[in-house]
């Protein structure tokens, strides 16, 4: 397709998400408000001694599994069913333009704003990290570009599922509960299901977890506690991580894209 | 203007044996529809008998289950995206992005059409008279105002061909003018436009050629002057002794029909020329003619004669493939 109808197209799929206001609310609270709420109070709790490279790590579990990733799906499910739930789809069909296209620009579209909001929530992490370390180890630019590169492929990743799989099932709701369901509870059991082996690689936070640059994904109450709120990582090679990474955005992508050129407009 | 003229123009519109089918129940069944370029076109039917379906096919947004169709000269299955950068079309009611503006939901769609069709928002806006209100979110348009903003959208395409589908719902007495008066200038500049309702006589006012769908088939299609011209006038007669004239007009050469109606006679010719030789005939033999007036044949007078017609005969399939030639009634028993 014309470079320029591409660009376009992406710039149009921006605006309708950028001006849905309800949503980028939504978004904006879960992946930036939550993260300033956070570090407020650990900040409280530990009174400028926070670890630089545990806050990095709590900043990036935040953004990039937790409320960061409700966000990044939230605009994912958006933007794969904005243009049907308002009944511009058929109008957008009618144009000529082939629907495969149509599916195709929505994904640069919800990864843009939902990297903008969860690396502003890493920023956060960041900013929080510099400022209140004290005493406490400092933390390293080469740690909060591992951290905030681990942030964007998350993003990308989860958004990228939600724009496949809202298209595929044409309803927000079901999107969310699937996925957001899927990656916290269902995660969560399947994790601690250990008797069943390296059948959990295949999951997604698992194989995004053991790309993790720290050493514990989670997020803790207070410096050295065990206590994590989830514990993604389990030891399988990196290879094997990509992989699974790749099939979760490019199956549910296919999918989307399938339903999208053959449902009745 | 268009009365067996414009209907020798190439068509924009062609449609062979279309079928649509879901599951055992056909909702459009063996189409062959023929639409000429630079008119008006009326599309009509009942609540359901297949219009939308009709035109949901015409754009792509649903597949045939069998047939072909032609626009423009060109196969909509082999150039898709070619055929369609032509035609504009609001299918049911105009739907936008309710929380962008009337000027941004008109860019979206632009977008998909490409660069030139940026270009054309403005005067869109204008020509739809939304150019005051175009900053406005869609959310806060009255029903009249979203359908002058799908006729801007359509204009995106700087189209040949315009499909409106029932365009004149929920507008106003001024809002329908306008639209008519609209569909007029759309008409002047060349473009054709296919107007699908039931709305009769909205479309006879507005259109030039027509096409009548029920229950899936076409059951006529042609000029309106043709569809509901009579070749054999008739003429409501009133006059001082109905019961002679009776006995008369049996007797005259000219007389195809007579018969008595509750307000005097009703009178066929079989030419409309020999109107005068028949009062002339009846005041020679003494009878007082009071009013000798022509009988109008209203579209919707056609259109239900038409529809209720294949209504009754609808199970056994008989009423299809109207001609083109110019106001044919399908199925053979018109």
């Amino acid at each position: 397709m014309n470079p320029t109808i591409l660009g376009q197209m992406i710039s149009a799929d921006l605006l309708k998400l950028r001006r849905h206001r309800a949503t980028m609310v939504t978004a904006a609270l879960l992946s930036v408000g939550i993260a300033i709420v956070y570090f407020a109070f650990i900040e409280a709790r530990h009174h400028g001694n926070l670890a630089g490279p545990q806050a990095l790590s709590d900043g990036a579990t935040l953004t990039g599994i937790y409320f960061g990733a409700f966000a990044a799906i939230l605009i994912g499910a958006e933007a794969g069913t904005i243009d049907l739930a308002s009944g511009v789809f058929r109008d957008l069909v009618a144009t000529g333009r082939s629907r495969s296209a149509l599916f195709l620009v929505r994904i640069p579209a919800a990864v843009t704003i939902a990297l903008t909001l969860t690396l502003s929530g890493f920023a956060v992490a960041i900013a929080a990290a510099c400022a209140f370390h004290g005493s406490a180890a400092a933390p390293t630019v080469g740690l909060a570009v591992e951290m905030a590169a681990w942030v964007a492929l998350a993003t990308v990743v989860q958004a990228t599922l939600a724009v496949g799989i809202a298209s595929l099932t044409g309803s927000r709701p079901v999107t969310l509960v699937a996925i957001i369901g899927w990656n916290t509870v269902a995660t969560g059991l399947l994790y601690l299901a250990s008797f069943l082996g390296p059948v959990r690689d295949a999951v997604l936070l698992i194989a995004l977890g053991d790309l993790f640059p720290g050493q514990q994904v989670g997020t803790r109450a207070h410096p050295g506690s065990s206590i994590a709120l989830n514990n993604f990582k389990l030891p399988m090679p990196a290879a094997v991580a990509v992989l699974v990474i790749l099939a979760w955005v490019v199956i549910p992508v296919a999918a989307g894209a399938c339903r999208t050129r053959s449902r009745d407009a | 203007m268009l009365a067996g003229m414009t209907i020798t123009a190439p068509p924009v519109i062609e449609t062979r044996g279309l079928t649509k089918r879901f599951g055992a129940r056909s909702a459009v069944c063996d189409l062959s529809l023929t639409v000429p370029a630079g008119c008006a076109f009326g599309f009509l039917g009942h609540n359901g008998a297949g219009k939308t379906t009709v035109i949901r096919m015409l754009v792509s947004l649903t597949a045939p289950s069998a047939g072909t169709i032609t626009i423009a000269g060109q196969s909509l299955a082999g150039h898709r995206e070619q055929v369609l950068s032509r035609v504009g079309a609001i299918v049911e009611e105009p739907r936008f992005h309710p929380h962008l503006t009337g000027r941004e939901n008109l860019r979206v769609i632009a977008a998909a059409r490409g660069p030139q069709a940026r270009r054309r928002i403005e005067p869109a806006l204008e020509r739809a008279g939304l150019r005051d209100r175009g900053n406005d979110r869609v959310g806060t348009y009255s029903q009249g105002m979203r359908q002058r903003l799908g006729i801007a959208r359509c204009l995106l395409a700087d189209p040949k061909l315009v499909i409106l589908d029932e365009p004149m719902n929920g507008l106003d007495p001024a809002g329908i003018l306008e639209l008519r008066a609209l569909i007029a200038d759309l008409v002047a500049e060349g473009r054709t436009v296919f107007v699908s309702s039931h709305l009769l006589d909205e479309i006879e006012k507005t259109c030039q050629a027509v096409a009548v769908i029920d229950q899936g088939r076409l059951v006529a299609q042609g000029p309106i002057s043709e569809l509901i011209g009579d070749r054999q006038p008739r003429y409501d007669l009133t006059c001082d002794y109905p019961g002679a004239a009776l006995g008369i007009l049996a007797g005259h050469p000219a007389v195809v029909q007579v018969g008595q109606t509750p307000g005097g006679l009703r009178v066929t010719l079989a030419d409309p020329r020999a109107a005068g030789a028949v009062t002339a005939a009846l005041v020679t033999a003494g009878v007082s003619v009071s009013s000798f007036v022509p009988v109008r044949t209203s579209l919707a007078d056609r259109f239900l004669g038409l529809t209720s017609r294949v209504g009754g005969s609808a199970a056994g399939g008989s009423a299809a493939g109207g001609s083109a030639a110019g106001g044919s009634a399908a199925g053979g028993t018109a």
